[in-house]
């Protein structure tokens, strides 16, 4: 038998009791031979590492998976709590520049800004004093209109210069009197800024619900709702 | 129904379905043994994966063709032996009792000690050609003889298997030379 063939059966696990015998001896006096046996071996156990790190990056898979369910319900909650601290601190601050952002001045879209003839003129003071900036002079006067003939636009103005001069809980009460059910050319802005109003005063959850409102309608303020919702959410 | 010859069988063909549900059905009963023992979580893991993969191994070398308890039966045995081996190693106390009558016998190769040839012949082995990396890994990894590669590759004769086996085996040995 050719020498080399002791060393394949030897892996074959073939050699006969006289045969490992030959085997024996020739690895003993052999230098050749032993070195390619040497080398069988080590081409044995290179396949077989490779083999294993292959097994045991596919079973390592396995751990991953479940652990990534794990690692999801971590994210989701960490998720939660960034959203809860920026909602609740980061916000803070933001709610204020989304307001300065969104907020404007309404123009008065009403009465032609000049002084009243006489003092009975009230409306014409009215949006005189709105459209100075003399917001404190104008609220009252607004009020009065409101009260005298249940006016939309007088309860509107009054709001916004309650707003102007940052009493936002007066102004939201105002504007919350609003007949929203009535659906007028004022009604959007009612919504508008009232939603803002909220956003001031952290309500949120209100703004939202009043943005969501005017994004499913056409309007004027739908696109500013609309990107003022985004922003929130 | 599903036998011990059907599990083997699957294992031999690396049916991934059925490694993991071996996996995933034995892990926690052995994980409870192995924490007996005040062995590292990861350690642990780790011993059970090797124990997976030795399982999976001699499935493929037709060593447990006649096993005669259940797969799960003897996945355990084996990792068993490996948490003995481990406390021998870190020379730990253990009960004598707890490991009585292990049969498996490992064929672990200490990475440590691998010389600078075999991980040279690990690289070189990826960058064989397909035939001969079926050869070779048939006939030292699964341990199978010429006849049984002859019909699995279906060479017509085993001559010609031979000489392909001692080309692809020289053809490794200029592979690790390369770098």
């Amino acid at each position: 038998m050719e020498k080399y063939s002791y060393i394949e059966k030897y892996f074959e696990g073939n050699l006969s009791p006289d045969e490992e015998l030959i085997f024996e001896k020739l690895l003993l006096e052999d230098s050749d031979f032993a070195e390619a046996f040497e080398y069988e071996k080590n081409v044995k156990k290179a396949i077989s590492l490779n083999e294993r790190a292959a097994l045991k990056q596919k079973l390592k898979t396995f751990e991953k998976s479940k652990k990534s369910y794990k690692w999801l319900s971590v994210a989701a909650s960490f998720a939660i709590l960034i959203g809860m601290y920026t909602l609740t601190t980061l916000f803070d601050t933001n709610y204020d520049s989304l307001y300065k952002e969104y907020y404007q001045t309404y123009p008065n879209t009403v009465s032609p800004t000049v002084r009243g003839e006489t003092t009975d003129d009230i409306k014409s003071n009215a949006f005189y004093a709105y459209d100075s900036g003399n917001y404190k002079e104008a609220i009252p006067l607004f009020s009065e209109i409101y009260t005298k003939d249940g006016d939309d636009y007088a309860l509107f103005y009054k709001a916004l210069s309650l707003m102007e001069i940052k009493e936002y809980q007066e102004a939201l009460r105002n504007l919350n009197l609003h007949d929203y059910t009535k659906e007028n050319t004022f009604t959007p802005f009612f919504r508008w800024y009232a939603a803002l109003t909220n956003l001031k005063l952290k309500n949120t959850e209100k703004t939202k619900q009043l943005l969501k409102v005017l994004t499913q309608t056409d309007n004027p303020q739908k696109e500013a709702a609309a990107r003022l919702l985004s922003e929130l959410e | 129904m599903i036998t011990p010859k059907n599990v083997i069988d699957l294992l031999k063909k690396d049916d991934e379905k059925t490694i993991r549900k071996l996996y995933d059905e034995n892990k926690k009963g052995f994980l409870i043994f192995a924490n007996r023992y005040h062995l590292d979580a990861e350690d642990v893991l780790d011993i059970y994966q090797d124990a997976v993969i030795a399982l999976i191994e001699n499935a493929k070398k037709g060593k447990i063709d006649d096993l005669q308890s259940s797969v799960s039966t003897y996945l355990f045995g084996i990792g068993k032996f490996m948490v003995f081996q481990k406390l021998k190693k870190e020379k730990k106390t253990f009960s004598k009792d707890d490991f009585s009558n292990l049969e498996y016998v490992d064929e672990g190769y200490n990475e440590d000690e691998n010389n600078i040839q075999v991980i040279l012949l690990q690289h070189a082995f990826n960058k064989l050609g397909d035939q001969c990396r079926k050869v070779l890994q048939l006939f030292y990894y699964e341990e199978k003889n010429l006849d049984e590669i002859q019909k699995i590759l279906e060479y017509s004769n085993k001559d010609v298997l031979k000489s392909q086996k001692s080309r692809c085996l020289k053809q490794l040995k200029d592979l690790t030379k390369e770098n």
